[in-house]
């Protein structure tokens, strides 16, 4: 962080000297815009690029800025300077107030009903008849009004808001804000599941980056001087903020002031050169940059000379350790019985006409190991969805531990202490391994020391400590269902649902996670488990539950179960039978 | 306002919304074909369209067309003649530029395929609008038709006091839109051609397997998708005078309509474009003009965030 | 008929497949069994076309693939029958079987094949008019199974037809399958991690194992093989 700082200082007082050289007051301007731009893309970086929600409609926020220091100073004679924090605050509340309605999207749908703000507002401000609001000048006192006649002080200010945004992006890309971000990124769902307050994160980085878009708008009007729909509301400014921030690298604190540093004065030197001869020339500049970085390096400037630099030094080194294998726990006596921890009482849910989960009776006792089998389609994940919030089930309740949870939202089942592992593996791919379990670790922990500590301990516990640094996307299957389990983890739970958790793994690596599970639960943790392989899960449980078409077929010891013949026939076939005769 | 005098208006507005949701409706099955079926996000698919404005622009000022058809029929004759410009222009943009990011290649990437082909599309329509101010110059234009300016009169109604004005040019483009949506509705439903094309988009590597070449299929899927917006586009241009920009605007439009008619129906699409045209023109009797493009564009969110399933198609089963 | 010589094949990481072997002649039942994540399925989207070899030969009735699209391959008498069914969910039970029989051979055949489909699976028939998204998971397997009997192949190759399924569901499958392969001069190609069941039916095996051939014989051999008992069939 102190590094940091220091880079974004030395950055600036560079900037400052060269602001301070610049004589032609056409060059003070680009030196101006181009920080202006900055700011616009670390606004548009720090929801878009963190939690990957695209925005197409930042023009909202800036547009409003604009147009509240300039109204501001017409109507009431307020001075930019307390004019351009208060629109700073307009940019917030105006992000607040979109985001709450506006999150319930997803992916593309998202991007374009952002998109759909900034011009349904282009068209109420011509309605109101601000089609152009020219700055009144203040002969009187310029400097109370921001106005100078040395147009490289407009540069410096521009400079001064720029590192304040660098500052602030640093802080949260540190932050345990930065992180749940991240990771609602990689995964919603799963980051939800991990106990991160997804819709509250979400929210805070939406208010802090609209923020950051109308002081940039505001300040953007003062240096202009006049204000119109087309030029702060258009779809150039949504596009200006996304494409710096693509073009020098998303999600990194110097992407889009590389992005702009590049961009801002190419453009504006050929608008000037030949804005004349080829009118639109700046867009179309911007389109090419675009395409030309989704195609040759998607994910911007900033990661690719990285890589490359990465690759010169010979490539990231891939050290495997060989890991201890998890100590073997022979299956003792547990605390079976020792109260509920779970108890499903008469639930179901349909989706579109088709009775997935219908009236669905069941609980879990506290220490014990219950298997829940049934054919596809049988809604066995569904179930696991009721349990840990997911969806909300039409009929019935849910009691943990006594307590009502049915409608509770994931992150505080998750801190009520249910964990849970996914069919197909979630993790947070472009994450360390150690970050992903830090994310699970947050629920549990006021302090980001205290959940680094808790992660540590718990990669320990399923045996990934020697790949704390590797990307998660770089593990093996194995690795990647044992990541699950310790991101689980890592909020101790006193429940864990582990969902098809020995899928595709080999003969061996089956029994060293089952004995990883026989671990755990020797140490007090409940385990639910869904899983096909019947001779491994014979072995694991002490109870099953057999669910088919929605529904409780049967439950009860291994013992009985498999050779109960209405489980045979439904899901274990006959050949099971003739084997097992 | 007397009550007769708003029967005529609403009536009037009625009309008015049924005949430019008709070609708003042709415009989002062009869209439907693109996002609905092969979820591929072109947001440059307004700006295809105003290529198509602009190609029947310029074939009604160059080609003859009068001579050959008359100054009546001469401006439908152009509309439908974007179709081939436009659809050569997307076989290329899909050839050389969302191939890359889409297909196989795409469904591999699952929500970063989405993410770039947004962002990568976001980049044609600003090369395309920018672009077309170059080459188009930035004056509005349209093309002038005798019919924009008569109209039949229905009534008077209800003693003399109520009388619907249809525009003439208005309707013969609505009808235009109507047999053009028809056919290609026809010809993905039931040609084999059209069957192979939603295979190829169902499942690209299934197709494969059976033998359909789907670089091909989507090629020129994304073809046909902008021709027929850009058919919707030429109609329009009869009607409204448009500059290199327009394209922005009908994003929206074209996307509510889409959504709204349930993606992966074509015909969805079509309804669900003609409802926005009504609500666009109904709009206008209780807010300013103004504020039509506002109205849509309120409607669009409400779509999204309350029924994004859509209101006409079954709900989308690939989400 | 099918001839795979050092076959090394990937995704780009480290090869999935590395010195690979096999031969399928005309008118077998061959199956090839093997863990989760052995290279079963990249081995079969080498065969397709969809994976790009890196090394070796494939051979099709004697000639080199080598230069064949993936999407030129099932005209020459190969249908690939995928992992997880993958039925075009937005098109009929009619139309999937029309995407089948793309090909020239199963254009031509086109009558003959669809009473022959419908007298084995007459669910299909019944169900013409119906989605296949709208199918169960067995009915959706039958019609993939279907689609790719109705390209008229020579080679059908078969990937985890019983995967998802419940094991009476997937006996089913497989009887059909057999039944298939007994009426008619289709060759089948299997993969499959239901190894007692695999090789119950084929009449000859390939154990798969970390990208390479572990072991191959006849029925009997592999089912008497101690090894093979011991890992895969829990005896």
């Amino acid at each position: 962080m102190r590094r940091q700082l220091l880079f974004i200082g030395a950055f600036g007082l560079v900037y400052a000297v060269v602001a301070a050289l610049a004589e032609h007051s056409y060059y003070q301007l680009i030196l101006t815009v181009v920080p202006v731009w900055a700011v616009m893309g670390l606004s548009w970086n720090l929801l878009s690029g963190y939690s990957g929600f695209v925005s197409f409609g930042h023009a909202a926020f800036f547009g409003l800025g604009a147009y509240f220091v300039a109204l501001a100073h017409i109507q009431w004679g307020l001075s930019p300077w307390i004019g351009i924090p208060c629109a700073g605050i307009v940019g917030g509340l105006a992000g607040l107030l979109v985001g709450i309605p506006t999150f319930r999207l997803r992916g593309h749908y998202f991007a374009l009903a952002m998109l759909a703000y900034p011009l349904a507002l282009l068209y109420v401000f011509e309605w109101l008849g601000y089609q152009e609001l020219a700055l009144p000048m203040e002969r009187e006192a310029p400097a109370v009004y921001m106005q100078f006649a040395d147009h490289r002080v407009y540069a410096w200010i521009a400079l001064a808001l720029m590192l304040g945004a660098m500052a602030l992006t640093a802080w949260v890309e540190r932050s345990r804000f930065g992180m749940s971000l991240v990771a609602i990124r990689e995964d919603e769902a799963a980051a939800e599941a991990a106990g991160i307050r997804t819709v509250s994160w979400k929210l805070r980085a939406i208010t802090l980056s609209g923020a950051l878009a109308g002081i940039a708008g505001g300040f953007y009007a003062v240096v202009l001087l006049v204000v119109t729909p087309p030029a702060v509301f258009g779809m150039l400014v949504s596009a200006q903020a996304l494409i710096v921030a693509m073009f020098g690298g998303v999600g990194t604190l110097w992407g889009p002031v590389i992005g702009a540093v590049v961009l801002v004065p190419l453009s504006e030197v050929l608008h000037a050169q030949l804005g004349n001869v080829i009118p639109g020339i700046q867009g179309v500049v911007y389109g090419l940059a675009i395409i030309a970085v989704i195609l040759l390096a998607p994910e911007g400037v900033f990661w690719k000379v990285r890589d490359m630099k990465a690759r010169r030094a010979g490539g990231v080194p891939d050290v495997l350790v060989a890991e201890p294998a998890p100590a073997v726990v022979a299956p003792g006596v547990r605390g079976v019985g020792g109260g509920k921890v779970f108890e499903v009482e008469g639930v179901s849910i349909s989706f579109g006409g088709l009775q997935a989960v219908r009236d669905v009776n069941l609980s879990v006792s506290r220490g014990e190991i219950l298997g829940i089998i049934g054919p596809n389609g049988a809604g066995k994940t569904t179930l696991f969805n009721l349990l840990n919030g997911f969806i909300r089930p039409d009929r019935g309740r849910i009691l943990l531990e006594g307590r009502d949870i049915t409608g509770a939202r994931p992150y505080e089942i998750c801190a009520a202490g249910v964990g849970r592992t996914f069919q197909v593996v979630r993790p947070f791919r472009r994450m360390s391994v150690h970050d992903n379990v830090v994310v699970g670790a947050y629920v549990g922990q006021a302090s980001g020391a205290g959940a680094h500590a808790v992660a540590r301990a718990a990669l320990a516990k399923v045996g990934l400590a020697a790949q704390a640094n590797r990307s998660a996307g770089e593990l093996s299957n194995k690795q990647l269902r044992l990541l699950e389990i310790a991101r689980a983890l890592a909020g101790k739970p006193k429940v864990l649902l582990l969902d098809e958790t020995l899928a595709g793994l080999g003969a061996s690596e089956v029994e060293e996670v089952i004995a990883l599970v026989r671990q755990l639960a020797a140490e007090g943790v409940t385990i639910v488990i869904i899983e096909h392989t019947m001779q491994a899960m014979v072995r694991l449980v002490d109870r099953f539950v057999v669910l088919n078409e929605g529904a409780v077929l049967a439950q009860g010891q291994p013992a009985e179960i498999t050779r109960n013949d209405a489980v045979i026939d439904a899901y274990l076939g006959r050949r099971w039978r003739t084997a097992n005769a | 306002m007397s009550a007769a005098q708003w029967v005529e208006n609403f009536l009037q507005a009625l009309t008015a919304g049924l005949l430019t949701g008709a070609i708003y409706g042709l415009m989002c099955v062009g869209l439907s074909v693109i996002f609905g079926v092969m979820r591929v996000i072109n947001f440059a698919h307004g700006d295809f369209m105003m290529l198509g404005m602009y190609v029947a622009y310029y074939a009604f000022g160059m080609l003859g067309l009068q001579a050959i058809f008359g100054a009546g029929a001469a401006p439908y004759a152009a509309a439908v003649l974007a179709a081939p410009a436009v659809f050569l222009a997307g076989v290329l943009t899909h050839r050389f530029l969302v191939s890359k990011v889409t297909g196989m290649r795409g469904s591999g990437l699952a929500a970063e395929g989405h993410y770039a082909q947004l962002i990568l599309t976001l980049g044609v329509a600003l090369v395309l609008q920018n672009g077309g101010l170059y080459v188009f110059g930035s004056a509005p234009v349209s093309i002038p038709t005798p019919l924009a300016s008569s109209a039949w009169e229905i009534g008077p109604l209800h003693g003399d006091l109520v009388s619907v004005f249809v525009n003439q040019g208005q309707t013969v483009a609505a009808l235009i839109a109507a047999v053009v949506v028809a056919a290609f509705v026809l010809f993905m439903a039931r040609s084999p051609l059209g069957k192979s094309l939603r295979a190829a988009a169902d499942n690209p590597e299934a197709a494969t397997y059976m033998g359909i070449d789907v670089g091909r299929a989507h090629r020129l899927a994304f073809g046909l998708g902008v021709a027929i917006t850009a058919v919707g586009g030429g109609l329009l241009a009869s009607g409204t005078s448009f500059q290199p920009y327009v394209g922005l605007e009908y994003v929206i439009v074209m996307y509510a309509g889409v959504v709204l008619g349930g993606l992966g129906s074509v015909s969805g699409a079509f309804f669900g474009g003609l409802t926005i045209g009504l609500v666009q023109q109904l709009s206008t009797l209780i807010l300013p003009n103004q504020l039509q493009n506002t109205a849509i564009f309120v409607v669009f969110l409400g779509i999204v965030l309350l029924r994004p399933q859509g209101l006409f198609g079954r709900a989308a089963r690939r989400t | 008929m099918l001839e795979i010589r050092g076959l090394r094949a990937g995704y780009g990481g480290p090869p999935v497949l590395e010195g690979l072997s096999l031969h399928v002649d005309k008118g077998e039942f061959v199956a090839i069994v093997g863990p989760n994540g052995a290279g079963k399925t990249t081995l079969f989207k080498a065969i397709s076309g969809i994976v790009r070899p890196d090394a070796g030969m494939l051979r099709f009735d004697g000639a080199d693939l080598a230069g064949v699209e993936a999407a030129a391959r099932p005209h020459l008498g190969i249908a690939h029958v995928p992992e997880g069914r993958q039925v075009f969910p937005s098109l009929t039970v009619r139309e999937n079987l029309e995407m089948g029989a793309q090909t020239a051979a199963g254009k031509a055949a086109w009558k003959d094949s669809l009473e022959k489909i419908h007298a084995w699976f007459p669910l299909l028939a019944q169900r013409a008019k119906a989605l296949a998204g709208s199918l169960s998971g067995g009915q959706q397997q039958m019609l993939a199974i279907a689609r790719g009997l109705a390209s008229a192949p020579r080679l059908l190759m078969l990937d985890e037809p019983s995967m998802g399924l419940a094991p009476a569901v997937a006996d089913e499958i497989f009887e059909r399958i057999v039944s298939i392969h007994a009426g008619g001069e289709l060759t089948v190609l299997l993969v499959e991690q239901r190894v007692a069941e695999a090789l119950h039916f084929a009449s000859r095996g390939y154990v798969l194992e970390s990208g390479r051939i572990a072991l191959e014989g006849t029925h009997e051999e592999l089912r008497s093989n101690d090894r093979i008992r011991q890992a895969y069939l829990g005896m």
